[in-house]
Parts: structure tokens; sequence; C-alpha cells
């Protein structure tokens, strides 16, 4: 196998082959302009940015369950993994969530649904919590999200279901009826997991940085 | 003051006796009919309203005369933010597409207008009218030169943007309430940064300077008052928390009175307090709270008084509190 434990970046791969030899540049290019032109190249489009909102809480908690024992609402499992515009995965990013409870309040006392995630190694986060509900002043349920990276600009993003009855089925059409949503990739299916007795709505949400 | 107000109570919420004080209708202004006030600023000065409408005009209420004399506008754009100077001689406005327009007042002779990137969020004014700071929704704060009608420096925070701004007393610097909780201050004319506040977790929705100049006022989602010293950042002391976040912050003339209006986290649309505090004792004096009176503006006068709108249709109150 590849992977021993070393990760090389795609720059350092493609050196390598040119190197060794195995990979020849059949371009009027110099080698290294073409390893600049493929750094440049965008594998991936960033996550639109959307609004932070007014209740970011700084030094949040190191947890991935922000779903206590007996909680009620629906139980909801995020995980996703997180790139930057080449394709490579960032195992040192950081990501910030906070969301309302089940009933659409923010705790401003404490901690309650708040949470910071460190990537693993393969740049993945996962979190336990429960679907929020509709805060009074916004239209749609949505999990705020900070995300950082070195050498990464910061991407302050929220994620949106597609199960939020403000679509009423159809988030294609209808989601932008939350002024606020700008894109559409924002707003991620849900699916159903989990056995009978402990059903729990999952969603993945990739995140993509730019480089700072 | 945007939210929740009016008339006096005694706060058995609070461990001090508050001492009622008298909310006075000063004022009732007729409004047209197809005139209706999403929110005011009231002039320091004491003698003008800017009633932002839902026609997306300014309209310029006399306030001795109780009249409307005058609008202006956007051109047509959203208003999202309008602020006095001091000495009320000018009237900033900006709007949902980044334009920023400048009065010069009782005239309304356009004195600037320029483009932010985006949504014009907060708005000041330096005390000697020389100095305009816009910060775009989650962009980089813009200085601008008033009189040569040139940008001198850009102010980005880490992420995030800012939410509001203050001139120190005599301009020389620009403190500003950013997303990531932390309230910076800067050289207002080379951006210079002189210091971070980084204590408070959440983030801060209005901010004031102190008549001298010596501590900034800090209000926001942690539902008290900081009290934070300019030169070094550090939070030197915070009032007694209350149950709902701070919108907006107003200082007496005299620098003895500091008033906080709140608002319900839960739901916005719910009213919620204004509590006027002692700043020598930080604790609070008077508490303001009718359900039938929603406040949409506040601001005190050089006699003492704090003057508070309320009313969107038909007519406009005026309310004050000595």
């Amino acid at each position: 196998m590849y992977d021993h434990g070393i990760r090389l970046s795609r720059r350092e791969i493609l050196h390598n082959c040119l190197a060794l030899g195995s990979l020849a540049v059949l371009s009027a290019h110099s080698a290294g302009e073409m390893l600049a032109a493929w750094e440049e190249r965008e594998l991936r489009k960033p996550t639109p940015p959307n609004e932070l909102g007014p209740f970011y809480k700084k030094r949040a908690p190191e947890t991935a369950t922000l779903r206590a024992p007996g909680d009620p609402g629906v139980p909801l499992s995020v995980a996703g993994q997180i790139f930057d515009t080449r394709g490579d995965t960032l195992s040192k990013a950081v990501v910030e969530v906070w969301q309302t409870d089940h009933l659409g309040h923010y705790d401003l006392d404490g901690y309650r649904y708040r949470a910071k995630l460190s990537a693993d190694d393969a740049g993945k986060y996962k979190f336990d919590s429960v679907l929020p509900g509709h805060y009074p002043d916004r239209v749609c349920q949505h999990i705020h999200y900070l995300v950082t990276a070195p050498g990464h600009k910061p991407l302050v993003t929220q994620l949106y279901f597609a199960t939020d009855p403000v679509f009423e089925g159809d988030p294609d059409k209808n989601f932008n009826r939350d002024p606020l949503i700008h894109s559409r990739e924002l707003v991620r299916p849900v699916m159903l997991a989990g056995d009978p007795k402990q059903i729990y709505a999952a969603v993945n949400f990739e995140l993509c940085l730019e480089r700072a | 003051m945007r939210r929740g107000l009016a008339v006096f109570a005694i706060l058995m919420l609070l461990s001090p006796v508050l001492l009622a004080q008298a909310l006075h209708l000063e004022k009732t202004i007729s409004l047209p009919p197809d005139v209706i006030v999403r929110y005011t600023a009231i002039s320091p000065a004491g003698n003008v309203i800017a009633a932002v409408c839902r026609d997306q005009k300014v309209w310029l209420v006399d306030i001795s005369s109780a009249t409307l004399s005058q609008t202006v506008d956007l051109g047509g754009e959203r208003l999202t933010s309008v602020r006095f100077s001091g000495d009320g001689r000018l009237l900033a406005a900006g709007g949902a597409a980044g334009r920023v327009r400048v009065w010069e007042l009782p005239s309304a002779t356009l004195k600037l207008e320029i483009t932010a990137p985006r949504e014009v969020d907060a708005l000041a004014i330096s005390s000697d009218g020389k100095l305009l700071a816009a910060a775009p929704l989650e962009e980089a704060v813009e200085v601008w030169d008033l009189p040569a009608a040139k940008q001198l420096v850009k102010l980005r925070a880490p992420f995030s943007g800012t939410s509001a701004l203050a001139f120190s007393p005599d301009g020389h610097w620009l403190a500003t309430a950013d997303g990531d909780t932390n309230i910076r201050v800067y050289d207002s004319r080379t951006g210079a940064l002189r210091s971070t506040a980084g204590d408070l977790l959440l983030e801060a929705f209005s901010i004031a300077y102190s008549i001298d100049g010596k501590y900034i006022l800090a209000g926001g989602a942690d539902k008290t008052i900081s009290v934070i010293d300019p030169g070094s950042g550090e939070v030197l002391r915070s009032f007694i928390k209350q149950d709902n976040p701070i919108l907006d912050l107003r200082l007496s003339r005299d620098g003895k009175l500091v008033a906080a209006a709140y608002f319900n986290a839960d739901d916005p649309s719910k009213p919620a307090p204004v509590l006027i505090w002692d700043l020598q004792t930080e604790l609070p004096r008077t508490r303001i709270l009718e359900p039938d009176v929603t406040p949409n503006g506040g601001e005190y006068l050089p006699d003492g008084r704090l003057l508070m709108t309320s009313g969107s249709e038909k007519e406009l109150k005026v309310w004050s509190v000595r």
C-alpha cells in the first residue's frame, strides 16, 4: 500500500515523478511552469460562504457529541471531509459548529449545541446533534460553520436541510425562500439511518477551503 | 435602540432599588398614509429625527414643529444603517448594495457618496465631522476623510467583519466590534492596530467610547456591558448580566449614564426592556418596558434627556426620560 503514514502533497508527488522519469513533460513549457499550472488548477469549487450570524461563541468545547442523552428532537449525525480547491484533504482543519436546539433557541449562557472539532488524518469530521429548530428571526433550519486550516482562508458558512418544510420538498426550486441562502449547494440531502429503534437523520457536508 | 421599550417600572429582578423616572410623551407626529417607519436615528442635537421608512427614504422630522421637513435616500437602495455625527450636523446612511451617502444638515446637501463592496451594517462619524467609518457586511471596515472625499485605510478582521463602530472623542482611534467577538482599536488614519480585547466570548452589537475617551463600553450577545481599556484591550469589569442580549448603547452627554436597549434572543419580535445604568455605581437606575409601545430609536440630548421614538404607521411618538 502507498499510505504508510507518510502523506505527500500533489506537488511532491509530481516532483518525485519528474525526478524519477516516471512522468515526462511533453510540452513546450518547463516542468516548473507545468507544476505551477497544475497548482493553479481548481479541482474543487470552494464551499459558498454564508453569513456568520450574531451568536458565534468562541472557546467552544472540543467534542463531537452535541446531543446529550435524552435530548428531545430528531437525532442528527453530520459528517464530511474537508478539502482545498486542489482536492487535497486538510487534516489540520478545525471546524466550529453552533446551532439552536430543536425549538430554535441558541444557548448564549453556555455551550449547548456548540462544538469545536478537529479533522482526522483524512480531513474528515463528524458530530452528533439534533435537527435544529427554526429560529424566529430566520426562515430555515441551519447549522453555522467556521472552518479554519493553516494556509487557507477561513470559511464561514451554514448547512441547510433539504427536508426543511420551508422547501416543500423541492429545494431546487425553493431554496431561496430563505433570503440568506444564496447557493443551493448549502442545502444538503437528509438520509434516515440507524435501526428501527434508533433512527437518526444523517447528513454529509463536504467542505472546500480556498488557499490564503 | 430598535426594540423593546417604554414606560418605567420598579425592577424587581435586580437587587438594587431602582429609581422610577417618568417617561413623558413629548410629541406625536402624524405620518402620511404611505409612510411606514422601520426605525429612527435621533440627532444628538435634539432637533431632528431621521426616520428610516419602508419606501427606502429617510424622512427628516423637525422635532420642535413635529413636521416632516424633507427626505433623503440612496436612490432606492434598501437602507441598512443611519447615523448622525455627534453635533447633528451630518447624517450618514448606508444601504444593502453598499452605497453610503453623507448629507449636511439642515440643508440636506450631499457631502459624500461612496460605494462599499457589500451591505453597510454600521457607520460612525468622528466628533469633528472629518472622518467616516463604514462596515460592509463581512468585509473590511473603510475609513474615509470626509472633507477630502478620500479613503484613508481599510481595516480587516480575521473573519466575519464588523457589526459596530465608535470613534474616540478626539477621533484619533476607531473601535470595531467584530464578528470573531473581539473589540479592536485602530489608529483612525493609519489603520495601525492599537489593541485587541479578546476576552469577550460572544459578539458585541454596540460599542461606545466614554466621554473622556478612557474606556470603551461594549454590549451584545453576552447580555452584559463590558468596560474595556482601549490601550491594552483588557476587559476591566462587567455590569450585572441581564436576561437578554444588548442591541444598542447610548451614553449621556455628561458621561454618567448609559442607556442599554435589550432584545429577546429567543424571539426578537417580543418586547425587551431598556435599562438606564449609572456608570459610577454600575447599577441600573431605571427599567423601561411597556408592552404596548415598541421603541425604534433613541438618543441622549445635551440637556440630559433620553429621547426615544415609537410607532411606525399613522404617527410617530417621541418620548423622553429625565
